[in-house]
């Protein structure tokens, strides 16, 4: 029951090797091409953040929903939500590039512009600043207090923490949503202040957790095949696929609604944004996002054989870690580079985040017992059967 | 019309598993099963798989072809309109109308499916051959000439897993 998971030594010079790809990477954007490299580190950061913050939505659901079957899962996202801080780091550094990536950050453009200069109060760089600071403070402060709480379950045992972190649970998911919204209206639908969608903050939180869920599914799918998780079985499979198949279509809803409407009230100010997605070449992600993001999760997982297979769901996670890639370059990169290409900077610095997320996950995952011993609904976890 | 039937009344689910292995152990044939709320075991143990959400499927899939080429037939083929510069084939307008319209197709002919295998039509007469399958006991029934075994044979194996009683009743 107490069993650790232990990462190799290969697993550990893999992340530094990362690590420092992603040195190589910055380094060599610095040098060629600020205004790239700057809106990568912010594409990559935002992109490992969903998925941290997607599994940590996915942890307080289970609590609030009082989930049985996901009780020995509990630590993958806990051990996702480790990236947070890291995060954070990033994310204040990012205050040296804000000029390279936001328009309304410069004051003289802003004075020649009416609707820039109207959203001034909201759109300045101390209260964007505060504003980071604030979010990422509620964020680390509700996830480490959760982490805590379940760890001190591991000693103590009982039902007193359980509900304990339900309530907890709900005050963070009531916390995320309002600040996971105004982040994603901040960091990047601000890119282009000009244009608004009010459906575009529902429609990332949206993708964060059905993103954060299949990473959670995809680890554990892999440490099942490392040997972890004996008791894992089809049903739990199930489950998972059921997760990423309904947020699918609610992916797929959220996505197709934005672009809906822009199409058809065909109003010059909002159009402009799909303008710039469709044309030089960008309309294949456009295409590729719903190919990934939803046309393939939905109808490969409707059968419930193929839910049941651990190598086709092992094959859709991945799948949908590279969709929410298409889905975030396709929401920033149109304002950097004309036309698509990935080159060193991109690869670079996406590996470079990649490596410090799993060194976090890693490090926060070794330290305490895989499955928590003393949930409550861990025994009906255990035994999870289902029709 | 009426037959003999053997009822074996539950007063929980798992006596009622328990009395279904124990019936289809000894060849005894189950002619039907009355719980107060959907049991899957039993469904199972009755050897029923629900071909319904093939069904569901194949409805779904044709509505989705049908309402695309209705509505491209109308407002492309038959009569083309320009709407503020639009195309003609104006897809993604499509699909809103498109996705509600295969709702309503598979809600439609799922009922009617269901009705068609279940033998439900209007007007006909409720068959409900023990009151309190509606309230917290779960109910087997046995058709006497067919269930492969005598009333006493039927009684004992019940009995021996936990029924509450056992009777017979024209039904």
């Amino acid at each position: 029951m107490d069993t650790k998971v232990i990462f190799s030594k290969k697993f550990n010079y893999i992340t530094y090797g990362l690590m420092g790809l992603g040195a190589i990477g910055l380094g060599y954007g610095f040098l060629t091409d600020t205004h790239r490299t700057w809106a990568n580190l912010l594409m990559n950061n935002y992109y490992f953040l969903s998925l941290a913050l997607g599994a940590s939505f996915f942890f307080s659901l289970q609590y609030i929903t009082q989930s049985g079957w996901s009780a020995m899962f509990r630590r993958i996202p806990e051990a996702l939500m480790a990236y947070i801080p890291y995060a954070a780091i990033i994310m204040l550094i990012m205050f040296f590039g804000l000029h390279d990536i936001y328009h309304w950050s410069h004051p003289d453009l802003v004075a020649k512009d009416e609707l820039l200069a109207h959203k001034a109060p909201y759109l300045n760089i101390p209260f964007f600043m505060i504003r980071i600071v604030v979010f990422f403070a509620a964020w680390i402060l509700l996830t480490r207090y959760l982490r805590k709480l379940s760890l001190q379950e591991d000693q103590l045992g009982g039902t007193a923490i359980f509900e304990k972190m339900e309530f907890w649970s709900k005050v963070f998911i009531f916390v995320l949503a309002l600040s996971f919204s105004m982040a994603s209206f901040d960091w990047i639908m601000s890119i282009d202040a000009h244009w608004f969608s009010t459906i575009f903050a529902f429609k990332n939180f949206a993708a964060a957790f059905y993103h954060g869920t299949s990473l959670v599914g995809l680890i554990a799918i892999v440490l099942y095949k490392k040997g972890y998780f004996k008791d894992m079985n089809e049903y739990h499979l199930l489950d998972f696929s059921r997760y990423m198949f309904g947020l699918s279509i609610i992916w797929g809803y959220l996505y197709f609604s934005q672009f809906a409407l822009i199409w058809f009230g065909n109003i010059p100010e909002e159009t402009i944004y799909y303008a710039k997605r469709w044309d030089n070449g960008w309309y294949i992600f456009f295409i590729a996002n719903f190919a990934i993001n939803w046309f393939i999760p939905f109808i490969g997982l409707l059968p419930q054989k193929l839910d049941k297979n651990i190598n086709f769901v092992y094959f859709i996670c991945i799948l949908l870690l590279v969709g929410l890639y298409t889905d975030i370059y396709e929401q920033v990169m149109p304002d950097f580079i004309k036309s698509p290409s990935f080159g060193i900077i991109e690869i670079g610095v996406f590996a470079g985040l990649a490596g410090l997320f799993l060194f976090a996950f890693s490090k926060a995952l070794g330290k305490a017992p895989l499955i928590a011993k003393n949930h409550p609904y861990l025994d009906e976890s255990l035994h999870h059967h289902l029709h | 019309m009426n037959t003999t039937h053997i009822i074996g009344v539950f007063d929980s689910k798992s006596d009622l598993l328990a009395g279904i292995e124990s019936a289809k152990s000894k060849n005894i044939t189950i002619d039907e099963i009355y719980t107060p709320y959907p049991v899957m075991e039993a469904i199972d143990a009755m050897g029923r798989k629900s071909r319904f959400t093939t069904a569901a499927f194949i409805y779904g899939f044709a509505a989705v072809v049908g309402v695309l080429s209705f509505l491209y037939y109308t407002s492309v083929i038959d009569w083309p309109i320009n709407y503020g510069g639009k195309p003609t084939n104006a897809f993604p307008s499509f699909i809103i109308i498109t996705l509600v319209l295969t709702i309503l197709s598979i809600t439609i002919l799922s009922l009617f499916t269901f009705s068609v295998r279940a033998k439900i039509y209007p007007g006909k007469k409720y068959i409900l051959p023990d009151e309190r399958s509606t309230d917290d006991k779960f109910i087997i029934l046995f058709d006497k000439k067919t269930a492969g075994a005598g009333f006493e044979a039927i009684s004992a194996a019940l009995k021996a897993n936990g029924a509450s009683e056992v009777y017979e009743k024209e039904v």
